[in-house]
């Protein structure tokens, strides 16, 4: 294996810098999936028959929670990368856990959000706004919960043998994904959320 | 421990926080539909942007050009995607 010192160790083989590319490959995919699902939700977002619209269930408080989580978390996993890259593995482990733990509470004002759904009567099968609502939230819900387990065995691998080509690699995708959760969640935020209650 | 906050990095998460601030003011501030619509469109995709340039590295190594024509092409489709369905199912029908 031939390895590149010139660059951040996460570059620094061939069989890394492909395994980026092809995570950025997978990116545009899930770029589309999410447009599919937003094209769905626009088409199907005043099909609220008997069941409540979105003006009358939104709440501006967890969501603002939720989008300030996110952005924090989207911010450490990058200081996390910024530390990894000057050879800092403490500073990588804290960044990372910080990142972890607000992701995890990301996740449960989301649950709050579901329990709350349920409790005023919008459910998965209450009308075509309720389900395409539920599946768009659940799918980007769904995505930051794998990445909360994918992140916690990153986090054990950096611990336990600290920073070599692959772990640098694998943790360098990691937050690749964690950002583009973020960007995903931007985009929930304003066109779903807001739009919604303006 | 300076170190461990770059400039860039800062600076990017206080750009974003602002960002959300002034997509906040659609719902705060009385203002039409048309008016909010665009801010949520500029914050949104500004917002997007400074993710993949800021905090995601993109175009720092050799191969930035397939990773930037990708990102782009998953852009682009989503969009297509996004206003043909709004196109043929919604606006037509108005």
């Amino acid at each position: 294996m031939k390895i590149d010192n010139t660059g951040p160790l996460e570059y620094s083989t061939n069989q890394n810098q492909m395994n980026i590319l092809g995570f950025w490959i997978f990116l545009g995919a899930e770029i589309m999936l999410f447009g599919t699902l937003f094209a769905s939700y626009f088409t199907l977002e005043n099909g609220v028959g008997s069941g409540p619209s979105g003006a009358e269930v939104f709440e501006i408080t967890p969501v603002l929670l939720e989008t300030i989580i996110l952005l924090t978390s989207s911010f450490t996993i990058g200081l996390a990368t910024h530390a990894m890259r000057i050879n800092h593995k403490k500073a990588t482990l804290v960044f990372l856990g910080i990142t972890l733990l607000l992701g995890l509470s990301f996740l449960s004002v989301e649950i709050y959000e579901f329990i709350h759904y349920y409790h005023v009567g919008l459910t998965l099968q209450t009308s075509a706004f309720s389900a395409i609502l539920l599946t768009t939230l659940g799918t980007h819900g769904a995505h930051v919960t794998f990445g909360l387990f994918w992140g916690l065995f990153i986090f054990l691998q950096i611990k336990k043998r600290g920073f070599t080509p692959e772990t640098t690699n694998k943790s360098f995708i990691f937050s690749l994904y964690w950002h583009f959760l973020d960007v995903v969640w931007i985009f929930i935020f304003s066109f779903i959320y807001l739009k919604g209650m303006m | 421990m300076k170190e461990l906050f770059p400039v860039k990095q800062v600076m990017g998460y206080i750009f974003s926080l602002v960002l959300t601030a002034v997509a906040l003011s659609v719902y705060f501030l009385d203002m039409s539909f048309e008016v909010g619509l665009t801010i949520l469109l500029v914050t949104a995709f500004i917002q997007a942007a400074l993710q993949l340039v800021f905090f995601m590295h993109a175009g720092e190594s050799t191969d930035k050009k397939a990773i930037y024509t990708n990102v782009y092409y998953g852009i682009a489709i989503a969009l297509v995607t996004v206003f043909g369905t709004l196109l043929t199912l919604i606006w037509g029908y108005m």
